[in-house]
């Protein structure tokens, strides 16, 4: 018997079954689409994560922070000046695996344009500080050495920040104009592209609303702090907020320690060359006394796919442990459906059919429900991360790759496969007069 | 060579302690073109007998030879050849699939024999038409009355052109008058040069066929009556 004849036969009889088919292929529904689903949403979460960490910087962008100095340190701790620009300096002169460096101070103040007002963290940096934090100058331009030199009161903004303060024009590109910061007027030379994730800007793009919206209905974006960018000089910065520090009427004398220091190594692979230079550089500018360490992303980075490997593990287990009662389920029903079809197998034994064709004709039917079971599984899959979509206000869309589709169809007909052998093999065991005398 | 030759053909059942003998010492040989009735009482193992010869089972004891071919110890798959290849059957039941129609019936063994799909349906639709039901070819069975189910089974039985047609109590679930137009078909069929044997318990039934083989407690008691053919069956062994 050719196998186009089984697997119409086979179609024939869950067809004729409708109600019961599908109550059989229910488990295997579930199952292929909580599969498929918690692979979706693990995915997309892995790569909201990965893309935002893109945006932040990457693994190679490392930050050298303060820390407290320890106990038996204490008293050489003055002896040490804290990272200062000179550090910076060094580092950009002396370490092969360091790429680009920036030390920066910031500050959190009122930004006053006409009568519109605005706070936000400004920073001081040096022009590395763009690319390093991964910003894109898209109108205008960066800041640099010169503006630094001289100590030029020169402002890059963000774009949410010109949505705030020029409201009635949210779209305007105000090169030249001037912002008023913290009382003093800045020129903008530069404007930041607008931060956001693929999928609001692939929709953007398209002329739709932003894929990711809140309940209220207001365009979201989980890229605001990056948005909400202002940088300045770093010797601008220094005059105007560090050099002096009155403390009631007495000047303390000016403030070199900085706020920050971000170096970005040559490549990803390099980052710790890059930490070991940096360090061995600043325990002699240090003199030696441990008040700095390392913050870097690559735990996170490591721990991104630690836990969308877990979820994935965690969620396909409990989805296969569904997919697999969905298989009982068709053994279960298969085994019933033979009792019925006794005679049917008694007609076919006694019209030539060997008990591989009944074999066949049993296996093929539990395969061809695991197959329908397992399109339709796919469709609800599709159906709930769309759903998912709609009423997210998170920033990780449910990303559905081939291979997650690939592997939870492939488990459903693999499930349909076995849940029929015992029924196949139980129906062509069935002696041709015992089947006919049934019934 | 005979076209079916038993010798010394015993069937044993074994129910708990008990022990059956359905069929007890047979001899008999039936030859090309014979229609013959196997005829006898309940239980007398008339059913088994016709079993044993349609390759449906095989014996515990003795020989059955089926068109050169010995029977008696074949396996599964070999038997399941036979059945599809030479031999027809017809039930008093029917047996027909109920989810197909009659073209689907009819192509049923067909589909055993690996016949390409237009020529399946082109030899349905000639058996089909010679019983005479083309104008029910695309009715399921329950759309039809016994009588045009046991003409769909008759065309099943023969549409892969087998050497010999079993029929077993073929008109046992039908009136008198379709049961004998039922007979007329056999009788035709006969006549054409086709092998039947006829299960029944009914002796007017079994007076169709020119041969009679009677069987009692598993034993062939008589020769037939009136015509035969051929080599005949050892007297009856006496008890
Ligand atoms: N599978 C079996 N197990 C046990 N005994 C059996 C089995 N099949 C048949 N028999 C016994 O063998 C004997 C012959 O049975 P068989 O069916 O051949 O009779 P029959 O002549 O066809 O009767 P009927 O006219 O009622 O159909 C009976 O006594 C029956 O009970
Ligand atoms: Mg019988």
């Amino acid at each position: 018997m050719n196998f186009a004849n089984s697997l119409a036969v086979g179609i024939r009889e869950i067809w004729s079954h409708k109600f019961r088919s599908f109550l059989t292929m229910l488990g295997v529904i579930l199952g292929v689409a909580s599969l498929l689903s918690t692979f979706a949403l693990t995915d997309g979460m892995a790569k909201a994560s990965r893309e935002y960490m893109t945006q932040m910087g990457g693994v190679e962008r490392v930050n050298v922070i303060a820390q407290e100095v320890p106990q038996e340190q204490l008293l050489l701790a003055d002896t040490s000046r804290g990272r200062t620009v000179e550090d910076a300096e060094l580092i950009q002169r002396a370490a092969k695996h360091v790429s680009l460096v920036t030390p920066w101070y910031t500050q959190f103040v009122p930004l006053v344009r006409k009568s519109e007002r605005l706070r936000a963290y400004i920073y001081g940096v040096w022009p590395d500080y763009v690319p390093i934090n991964r910003h894109t100058v898209e109108f205008g331009r960066n800041i640099t050495q010169t503006d630094l030199d001289e100590g030029r009161a020169v402002c890059v903004i963000g774009t949410r920040v010109i949505e705030q303060l020029w409201p009635e024009k949210p779209n305007a590109k105000p090169l030249g104009e001037t912002l008023t910061i913290n009382g003093k007027p800045f020129k903008i030379i530069g404007i930041f592209q607008l931060y956001e994730n693929e999928d609001n800007r692939i929709a953007r793009l398209k002329g739709k609303k932003p894929v990711l919206t809140t309940r209220k209905g207001k365009s979201y974006n989980p890229y605001t702090t990056k948005n909400t960018a202002v940088i300045i000089p770093l010797t601008t910065f220094y005059y105007e907020y560090r050099a002096a520090n009155i403390v009631g009427v007495v000047d303390q004398g000016p403030i070199p320690k900085l706020d920050g220091l971000t170096i970005q190594a040559t490549d990803p692979e390099h980052v710790q060359d890059a930490i070991d230079e940096v360090s061995s550089l600043l325990t002699q500018t240090h003199r030696g006394v441990d008040d700095f360490t390392f913050d870097t992303r690559q735990e996170l980075a490591e721990s991104i796919e630690k836990t969308a490997h877990n979820t994935r593990l965690t969620g396909g287990l409990i989805a296969g442990i569904s997919l697999i009662v969905g298989g009982i389920g068709i053994t279960n029903i298969m085994l019933a459906s033979i009792t019925e079809r006794i005679r049917e197998i008694g007609v076919r034994r006694a019209v030539g059919a060997k008990s591989g064709h009944i074999f066949t004709q049993i296996l093929v039917e539990s395969t061809v429900v695991g197959i329908i079971g397992g399109v339709l599984g796919l469709v609800a899959a599709l159906g709930m991360t769309h759903l998912i979509k709609f009423t997210t206000d998170g920033a990780s869309l449910p990303v559905i790759q081939t291979a997650s589709v690939a592997l939870s169809f492939g488990f459903a007909v693999l499930i349909g496969v076995l849940s029929g052998i015992y029924p196949a093999w139980t129906a062509s065991r069935i002696a041709p007069i015992e089947a006919l005398r049934y019934g | 060579m005979a076209l079916i030759e038993l010798r010394e053909v015993t069937k044993r059942y074994r129910v708990g302690e008990q022990e059956i003998r359905a069929l007890d010492g047979i001899d008999l040989t039936i030859e090309q073109g014979e229609y013959a009735a196997i005829i006898g009482p309940s239980g007398s193992g008339k059913s088994t007998l016709m079993h044993l010869l349609g390759c449906l089972d095989t014996p515990t004891t003795g020989k059955v030879v089926i068109d050169g071919v010995d029977v008696s110890s074949a396996t599964d798959g070999r038997l399941a050849e036979m059945r599809n290849e030479k031999i027809g059957f017809v039930f008093q039941s029917f047996n027909l699939l109920g989810k197909f129609n009659v073209l689907e019936n009819v192509e049923l063994p067909m589909i055993y024999t690996g016949v390409s799909k237009k020529e399946r349906r082109d030899r349905a639709i000639a058996a089909v038409e010679r019983v005479g039901l083309m104008d029910r070819a695309k009715n399921t069975p329950l759309q039809l009355s016994g009588g045009q189910m046991q003409r769909v089974a008759i065309a099943r039985a023969l549409v892969n052109d087998p050497k010999i047609v079993f029929a077993d109590e073929p008109t046992g679930n039908l009136d008198s008058t379709t049961g004998a137009s039922i007979l007329q078909l056999f009788r035709e069929l006969s006549e054409q040069g086709r092998t039947i044997v006829l299960v029944t318990h009914d002796s007017e039934i079994a007076d169709n066929a020119p041969r009679r083989i009677e069987i009692r407690d598993g034993k062939i008691v008589n020769r037939a009556a009136g015509f035969q053919s051929g080599i005949h069956t050892p007297p009856p062994p006496t008890a």
